[in-house]
Formats: structure tokens, sequence, C-alpha cells
């Protein structure tokens, strides 16, 4: 017998003598029952709460967290070639997917899959037209506030948008829209595009024939263009265009969007305005998810980092926090790793979560004073979602 | 420089990546153009655009820091423009796509500046499809940002899962090979 074995045997005589002790210690003075057989069930979910996160996994899954407990709640299949959304009532989750018959080939399937958000339990499945397959491009797939229409980006790779019908579980109709991109839901009746030409192509719909209008190209697509990871607060309709260099630009989004002339981010923090200069070193705004949104006091955040100009996935080192209607810089925030994405919780006093690009923890920052709150162990990456209040 | 978004996908294809800045394609029509015509008809407008800003005029940090010996390396002077894993670390070779699968006949194009020479050269990213993802070292997944664009330019965006025209639409990984002198 060599050591190892002996070790084994030693630490099993050890293990049984002493649960023998034990039981013949506790078995004859107490009086508490017997555990009985346990009958295996399925956890449900409580109602969505404010300080839900639903980050990506392992580009596999997106995993609902409670922040405050700092566990898991639950799991929604959706891969990193997905989109989800929460449904405005709350009460599903919806995810855009593809997927094929046989792993890496096969018969290609795009679906609408709709999750109940109490039970996770797959209830509906609205076949698709292909739709544009992307990495993480959380701005393919949008829904109407009133709950009753689906936008997806399709791209075939000529573009359109499939407006899917929520109720009845079938594609109403395809719009083609050559040139333009994406979707970004007005606050009813419609959705706006963003277009190669650095215009919003904006499209009128409640069911009948859509009508598309566009405006003028209002950002340098060329050489600055704004960020996909646009920020729309779909109760109000106001959306917040970011481009690479940091200049901002507000609408409220509709069929005929006016939109406001930029602001610097970093003018905004008393810094200089920033150009497209490669080797023009300063503060800019990136990462996977750079953008995050608290409606509650109208405050934006952004991931910045020091960078040249298409330093625009680079991850962050700080957190900004604005007061948009002000255009004002609220505070600058050091984080402690850096991070590819961010999200904010609806409340009064917005957390926030950083995460990093891939299989990392999930940190929760109080945004009102920058202090790190708790950094839950987790595996997750850049892309999330957070309900709306 | 972060870690490729591409680390093991499951799938994903032709991504355009051009040179400098001032492609005015529409978006559809140029994606329907490249599907249509693979490659290379589109290369006049590469030309155009190197002549509108020699790229010898300010030189980004991966222009700085590119080398010529290694093509199995992110810093390659071909991979400028690149994002993804790298055919030559999964059995393939720079413009070789390995056993068992398939050069997309679509590819998204950029223009990279040779080191050895100081001449930009054209480069289509033909990535190879019909196989779950090539999982290399970590070294060979790269994901280059000169230039990148969002989804609404597609044809300079590193983001679109774009293999079209494969008989199995299944990213493996990236090659780049060379179509011609730029300018």
């Amino acid at each position: 017998m060599n050591w190892r074995s002996m070790k084994f045997l030693l630490s099993s005589t050890f293990c049984v003598s002493l649960a023998m002790t034990a039981s013949r210690a506790h078995a004859a003075p107490t009086s508490s029952p017997v555990l009985q057989a346990e009958v295996s069930d399925t956890a449900t979910l409580p109602p969505i709460g404010p300080h839900w996160f639903i980050p990506s996994a392992s580009e596999e899954t997106y995993q609902i967290y409670d922040i405050d407990k700092g566990k898991v709640l639950g799991t929604i299949p959706a891969t990193m070639l997905a989109n989800i959304v929460i449904a405005p009532d709350k009460k599903n989750f919806y995810v855009a997917e593809t997927i094929w018959s046989r792993s890496d080939h096969g018969t290609r399937q795009d679906l609408l899959q709709v999750y109940d958000a109490k039970t996770l339990s797959l209830t509906k499945e609205i076949e698709l037209p292909p739709r544009a397959l992307a990495v993480f491009a959380a701005q393919d797939f949008a829904v109407s506030s009133d709950n009753k229409w689906g936008f997806i980006f399709n791209m075939s790779p000529a573009t359109s948008v499939s407006l899917v019908d929520l109720k009845a579980g079938k594609v109403a109709q395809t719009v083609d829209i050559p040139g333009c991109a994406l979707v970004y839901p007005w606050k009813t009746g419609g959705f706006s595009r963003l277009c190669g030409n650095g215009s919003l192509t904006n499209v009128a719909f409640d069911g009948g024939s859509p009508t598309v209008t566009h405006t003028k190209p209002f950002f340098d697509s060329n050489n600055d263009p704004v960020f996909e990871q646009a920020i729309v607060d779909q109760k109000t309709g106001q959306a917040i265009f970011i481009s690479y260099t940091g200049k901002v630009y507000t609408t409220v989004l509709g069929p005929d969007p006016k939109i406001s002339a930029p602001w610097s981010l970093q003018e905004a923090a008393g810094l200089p305005a920033v150009g497209t200069g490669v080797q023009e070193l300063a503060w800019r705004p990136g990462g996977q998810q750079p953008f995050a949104w608290n409606a509650a006091k109208g405050e934006l955040f952004v991931l910045m980092h020091p960078g040249n100009h298409w330093s625009h996935k680079t991850e962050g080192s700080q957190g900004w926090v604005f007061n948009v209607a002000e255009k004002k810089l609220l505070r600058r925030i050091d984080l402690p790793q850096p991070a590819s994405g961010i999200a904010a919780s609806p409340d009064n006093d917005a957390l926030l979560y950083a995460t990093g690009h891939r299989d990392g923890p999930i940190t929760v920052i109080n945004s009102s004073t920058g202090d790190v709150i708790k950094t839950i162990p987790a595996r997750v990456g850049a892309m999330s979602i957070a309900p709306g209040l | 420089m972060t870690a490729s978004l591409f680390d093991r996908l499951g799938e994903k294809a032709a991504r355009y990546l051009a040179s400098h800045a001032s492609r005015r394609g529409v978006l559809g029509k140029v994606g329907t153009a490249l599907a249509i015509a693979p490659a290379f008809p589109l290369l006049p407008v590469s030309r155009a655009e190197a002549e509108e800003k020699p790229v010898s005029a300010s030189l980004t940090d991966f222009e700085r820091k590119a080398q010529t010996k290694d093509p199995d390396k992110c810093d390659y002077w071909r991979h400028c423009a690149i994002d993804g894993v790298l055919c030559g670390c999964c059995g393939g070779g720079v413009h070789t796509c390995p056993p068992g699968t398939e050069p997309s006949p679509v590819s998204w194009i950029g223009t990279c500046r040779n080191p050895a020479d100081g001449l930009s050269y054209v480069i289509a990213y033909r990535d190879c499809c019909g196989r779950a993802t090539c999982n290399a070292p970590a070294d060979c997944d790269c994901n280059t940002a000169d230039r990148e664009m969002p989804i609404y330019k597609p044809q300079t965006s590193n983001d679109i899962i774009w293999c079209f025209g494969t008989k199995s639409t299944t990213y493996h990984c990236s090659t780049s090979a060379i179509i011609g002198k730029a300018s």
C-alpha cells in the first residue's frame, strides 16, 4: 500500500468512527423528528424587482441575479447571437434567437421565444425571417411599449425589419429599409433606425401600413460615428446618441425627431473637446456596453478610458455620471477593475453594475457616492439588461 | 485592447472592415453587391479611399507596432482589421482554410499598411466556415478596432456575423488574404 492509499484508508476510518460517535451521542436524548423524505419540485420567480440584474454568461445564457441577495434566481437561454428584452408588463422575457438543427450545420431556425417571467416556461416560439446576426447587438430587437409589437432587424444581407404581432404569434409584415440598421423604439407608435449616412429613418407603425420618414444627417458617420448602443427611455421616447469622440446628441424619437446640437462629454467634465486623432490621447467612451441610464434622476453613466480614436472597444477604467438635461458631469467614479459593460438600477439611488468582458464578477457601485457596495462572484460578461421601474 | 468578442464564437462570418473612413455605400446595397460579386469589384472604392487620406499621414498604434514575421500573431500587419481566430493557428494558413471547412465567398475588406515596404494593401478577411469555432490559444484570437464602425456601416463593422454563401454558416476561423496594392 502506498502512502496515498494509506492516507485515504486512515481518513475514511476516521470519518466513519466520527460519524458513529456522533450518531451515538445524538440518538438517545433528542426529541426532534426524524427527517422526512423529500419531494422534488421546481422553484418559481417572484415579481421582477428593481434590483434585478440580468447579464450574459459564457455566451450561452443570461443569468437572473437578485443583487440585494447576491444570488442567481434563474437562467434564460440566450446565446451571444440572441437579443433579450423584458416585456413592458414584466410578465415575459422575449428572446430573439437563431439556432441550427444540427449544431454547426443543418436547417437554420430564427425564432422569437417567449418565456414566462414567473416560471421561465417557454410558452411560445414565433418563426422569423433570417435575423441580422452580430455579436451581442442588443439594438437588433425592441418591443413596443404597449407590448403588441416586436421589431426585429434582419440582414440577408439586404436589410429590413420584421414587425412581429406578439399576440397573434406571427410576423405581420417586413419593412425593407436599405441603408439603415438596428431598431430604437419610440414612446408609442413606431421605431427609428440609424443609417449609414449619419441620419435616422423613422418608421411610424401601429398595425397598418408603415410610414417612413428620414432626418437629415446629423453626425459624421465616416469619421465620428455614434455608438450603436444608444440609450432609449421608452417611457418618454428620449434617445441619447453618443459618438466615438464623446459628442452627445439627444432627441425625442418619433416621425419627425428634432435632434439637439451636440455637447461634449469631456467639455462637460471641464476638459477640452476630443477629436479624431489616431494619436490624440484623451478620455474617451468605450466598451461593449458603454452606457447606462437611470430614468428616476435623468442620469447617464458612461464607461471612459484614456485612448486614441478607434479605441471605442476598450474597457473603461472610470464611470462618468452626467445629468443629461443640464449637460453636466456630476462625478467620476474610479472602477476597481476595468469594465466592458455597465448597467444601472431604475430606482432613485441607482446601483451601478460593472462587468468585464467575460467570465467575471459583478461589481455593485453606489452611483451617488461611487463606493463599491459589494462584488458578487459570477461568471458573466459585458452585456446585460436591467428592468425599468 | 480588449480580448476578442469572438472567443468561442458559435458562428460568424463575413465582416467588412475597410480602411479609411469615407465609405459611402448604402448598407443593403453594398451587402448585396458583395454577396453577388465575391470580392473585388469594390476595389476601386478602397483605392479611392486610400488616395483620399494617405495612411502614412498618421499611423495608428496598430500600424506603429505591426510586424511582418509571424502571421499567427494578432500584430501581424495584415491583421490590422481582423476580428476572430487566426486560421494559421487552426491547421490552415493566412489564406488557407483548415481541413473540413470552406472559405466564405463573401468577405469584408480592410486596408493594411505593410511596414516592410510602406505600402498599403487591400486585404480580404475571408472566413472559413462549416465547423464549430476553432479553439486556438488566446494569442490567436484577435480583435483590432482601427477604423471599425457600428453595424449601420456594415462594410466596416467587425461585429456582424456574415457567412452567407457557404454550405453551413458556422464560423470556424479567419484569414487575411492579399487582394492587391491599395495605392
